[in-house]
């Protein structure tokens, strides 16, 4: 646990100085120069070797700022936690950054080991018995290439304890309280999640190779990955020189029981690039839900939407047509109402949870299932959802006028495209020329703002709905 | 029902059908809901408003037309507005409902609607008084009552506040006089007329900036279509008093009242127990017949425009509760088609001269109808007409009048189009007439 809250902590201080933003732009962080030479001091053995281990692990995700990627989101946020904990570099000595937890200022080079030990400081004693072997945790967070490991660490380190803890609640909590208290965004708290996971993933998948021999192992690890009890893990002090030493025998205990959130993840890391899905913890339990024999193709239609749903907000994100913190608000709205759909389902139909948890979306799912166009309509609605909830100038909660405003805009607005689409097809009149149709929208909208028939606002979102078009 | 605010916005998603949601709109519900209808149909519509009210709302109209913004010479206008008395809640929601239903349709491509927007431009004000409406709906449920909000945020019922012109007509009827466009040196009585409210300036505005031929105005607290004239000629309570064209405002308010259940049902017993709808008959009634009203938008209309309007009351009850909001759509969107269809009936076409420049502002004057019509800035007229034969003559100051004689069906309209001929080509003629004759005589007479 203390891991964890260590571990959370690092990130949480790494992340507080970035910009608030959740889909940093492509190229943006790439401008960054490597923070790797503003090193002064030598760096403890034990760091440089975590960060041979953490190396190993970064090679799976290789810095890329394709904006198309699916993992562009994840891959971003490291780069931006680089670019961070750079700017933050000059300003504090490891040992120094103890004092505050909540203090902003980040030395780079010194980040893990400072933020580990605040951590602990600052972790709740009841849980105390781990909490000192935080502190000498080595965490490397650079590398010579410069390349971003520190963020990559991080995670490790917490993926470690929350493999060790066996509990992803607690984590759930620390990530809650730090959102509670302002120091990490929701996007941040996710993109943490996501990583956790992967390294997670890994741990297991390399305790299971190699433990074999093992009877527990590899079973106790496809066990609990279909869904099994938790139990209790090893001495952290084991699990964290394993991680850094590569010497994790002794540490992957029999159990790799995980939580059910755990066993999701990384029941869906296997199946293909599903990190991002993880932000949606209520989603996950929706598929988890779903029969994978019985109902493979209604999960995988679940997830090709929630992906392209996911892509879709990161486009807009990165065109600017929403804000991050829309994105995330938008995210975050989803997976609500997975949860409130789910929760009304399975309260109207106990015994059978499968193919109905969906409601709502449901509907759309099979139509989307035949069209792009359909999904991008569910998108574009649930943008409107997204909208809504950030322009909120009424504080009446999800499903009120504000969110229904935009949210009737954008359905319009899709509807307009549609027909202009098809009425084109079939009279050939004039050719459908949507940057005609934007500028047309542009004037007409400041002349209605002139005449008092649109607020500004309203105005500027019509507008740039269309730009993303 | 009605209840506050909140209240309202809370049920917002409570009932809906294709993007029409059955509930009450206030004031940035409403133009929320018209923004939508343009976002949706950006091709065939526009949003402007006429004005704004005395608190200063805007008064929004959202136009419908192939050719949104533009006249189009030979296309009708046709105008519907709603909830002039703020309390009469139904017609304000009714347009809106029709806004996003005539976009929808269209875009599904309904034959009656698409030809309908492509051959008409039809302007929907939902309400003539935002200002009642907010009045009106901010009343607790039960309290919602006949007069709360009825006028305008100065206390002024729109619907007397008109110009009464129909006390003219009755004048020149007797001793001579013209017989439509009373309202001489329009704008200025209207800038300097202080006892008008803002919300009837800027209607007379509107209807004198647009050459509307067909309309409707929509209120609450009883059920029949309602014609000109509302105002009694011998000045009594209750007389019918029949304008020149009786017979097809009749048969305009059947097209509506037919199409409306509840309404044309002549077994219907009336909204109160007490109340006197003897002059009811399917569903329509001469306005006069009914009760005297004096200064009345319906009656400003025909006297001052070639606008023909007939009033509709949509409901016994003037705020009814939102819960029945759908059904007062499904009684009357036939009767709303049905009334905007109307327009394309009688006689219509251009008026020209001999090199083929329109007219503007010339005469069309039917026999037997002791009310003309002008044409429009194109030389466009429309003349609604009960199928018959008839006798229409064009004329203009300056120009020759030209008769012609047409046999009206009941629709579509019969095109008749005239040209003029100016009093000084007459003259030139004449003149190369007369030099041919002398020209013919000297050569026989040999001068």
């Amino acid at each position: 646990m203390g891991f964890l809250w260590t571990g959370t902590w690092i990130l949480v201080l790494v992340l507080q100085s970035s910009p608030v933003q959740a889909f940093p732009k492509p190229g943006g962080s790439q401008d960054k120069p490597l923070h790797n030479s503003e090193l002064s001091a030598e760096r403890p053995l034990n760091e440089q070797i975590a960060e041979a281990e953490a190396d190993k692990i970064k090679k799976t995700y290789p810095p890329e700022n394709n904006p198309g990627e699916s993992n562009y989101s994840f891959v971003d946020n490291l780069n931006l936690l680089k670019a961070i904990t750079e700017k933050e570099n000059i300003e504090k000595e490891r040992q120094s950054i103890r004092s505050s937890p909540y203090d902003n200022k980040l030395n780079v080079e010194d980040v893990d080991s400072t933020k580990n030990r605040r951590l602990t400081d600052d972790y709740d004693s009841t849980k105390s018995g781990l909490n000192h072997k935080l502190q000498d945790d080595p965490d490397g967070l650079h590398q010579l290439d410069g390349t971003p490991l520190t963020a990559e660490d991080i995670v490790q380190k917490i993926a470690t304890r929350i493999y060790e803890e066996n509990d992803r609640g607690v984590f759930d909590k620390i990530v809650s309280k730090l959102l509670n208290l302002g120091l990490i965004t929701e996007s941040q708290a996710h993109t943490l999640e996501d990583e956790v996971a992967e390294v997670l993933q890994k741990l297991i998948s390399k305790e299971a190779n190699t433990y074999e021999e093992e009877p527990n192992k590899p079973t106790s690890v496809t066990e609990s990955r279909a869904g099994k009890i938790p139990e209790k893990v090893t001495p952290m002090a084991a699990i964290q020189d394993g991680l850094t030493n590569g010497q994790n025998d002794e540490t992957v205990s029999n159990t790799l029981t995980l939580t059910n959130g755990l066993e999701r993840r990384t029941k869906i890391y296997n199946e293909d690039n599903f990190e991002e899905l993880q932000y949606f913890p209520n989603f996950y339990a929706l598929l988890k839900s779903i029969d994978s024999e019985k109902e493979a193709k209604e999960k995988e239609t679940l997830i090709t939407i929630m992906k392209t749903l996911i892509d879709f907000v990161k486009m807009m994100v990165k065109y600017g047509t929403i804000s991050p913190e829309e994105g995330v608000s938008y995210l975050e709205n989803l997976d609500e109402t997975i949860a409130l759909q789910t929760k009304s389902k399975l309260e109207k139909n106990v015994t059978d949870n499968k193919s109905k948890l969906f409601p709502a979306p449901s509907e759309k799912s099979h139509e989307e299932t035949d069209s792009t166009k359909e999904e991008a309509a569910k998108m574009e609605k649930e943008y409107g959802t997204l909208k809504d909830s950030t322009k909120d100038d009424n504080p009446r909660g999800k499903t009120d006028a504000p969110k229904g405003k935009t949210e009737a805009y954008l359905e319009a607005i899709r509807k307009n495209i549609e027909w202009l689409k098809k009425h084109n097809k079939k009279g050939n009149k004039e050719d459908y020329d949507l940057s005609k149709m934007r500028d047309f929208i542009n004037q007409q909208a400041d002349v209605y703002v002139e005449k008092g028939i649109l607020d500004k606002e309203e105005a500027d979102a019509i507008k740039r709905i269309y730009s993303s078009l | 029902p009605g209840a506050p605010a909140a209240g309202m916005r809370r049920r917002r998603r409570l009932q809906q059908e294709d993007g029409i949601s059955f509930e009450y709109h206030r004031y940035p519900e409403l133009r929320e809901a018209l923004v939508s209808v343009w976002l949706q149909c950006t091709a065939i519509s526009r949003i402007y408003t006429v004005g704004r009210s005395f608190e200063g709302r805007e008064l929004l109209v959202i136009e419908l037309s192939d050719n949104p913004g533009v006249h189009e010479p030979g296309e009708p206008e046709f105008k519907y507005i709603g909830n002039m008395h703020g309390n009469e809640a139904v017609g304000r929601e009714l347009l809106i409902f029709l806004a996003q239903y005539l976009c929808n349709e269209y875009q599904k491509g309904n034959e009656t609607i698409v030809k309908l927007i492509h051959n008409t431009r039809i302007h929907i004000m939902p309400s003539l008084n935002p200002d009642g409406f907010e009045k009106a709906a901010s009343q607790p449920g039960e309290l919602k009552d006949w007069f709360v909000g009825r006028s305008n945020a100065q206390g002024i019922d729109l619907n007397r506040n008109f110009p009464d012109l129909d006390r003219i007509v009755y004048v020149n009827e007797k001793e001579g006089g013209p017989n439509n466009h009373l309202l001489k040196n329009l704008k200025k009585i209207v800038d300097q007329n202080t006892k008008l409210a803002p919300e009837t300036k800027a209607v007379i505005h509107w209807i004198m900036d647009i050459p509307f031929v067909l309309s409707a105005n929509l209120h609450g607290g009883d059920l029949v279509a309602n014609y000109p004239y509302d105002e009694t000629r011998s000045g009594s309570a209750h007389e019918y008093s029949s304008c020149p064209d009786d017979a097809i405002f009749q048969s305009l308010a059947r097209a509506y009242s037919a199409f409306n259940p509840p309404m044309s049902d002549p077994n219907r017993p009336p909204c109160r127990k007490n109340d006197d709808d003897s002059s009811f008959i399917d569903g329509t009634t001469n306005g006069a017949a009914w009760y005297s009203v004096p200064g009345g938008m319906q009656d400003f209309n025909y006297l001052s425009s070639n606008c023909f309007e007939i009033t509709v009351e949509l409901s016994c009850e003037k705020f009814p509760p939102e819960e029945t909001l759908k059904s007062y759509w499904e009684d009357n969107k036939n009767s709303l088609i049905s009334y905007l269809e109307q327009i394309h009936r009688g006689v219509k076409g251009f008026v020209r001269d001999l090199q083929g420049n329109p007219i503007a502002n010339a005469s069309i004057s039917v026999e037997g109808i002791d009310h003309d019509v002008t044409s429009a800035k194109d030389g466009d007229y429309w003349r609604l007409l009960v199928p018959g034969n008839y006798k229409l003559t064009a004329s203009a100051p300056g120009y020759l009048a030209i008769t012609k004689k047409v046999a009206v069906p009941y629709s579509p309209a019969i095109g008749v189009d005239f040209e003029l001929e100016s009093f000084s080509e007459r003259k030139e003629e004449e003149k190369e007439e007369l030099m041919e004759w002398w020209k013919m005589m000297s050569e026989t007479l040999n001068f």
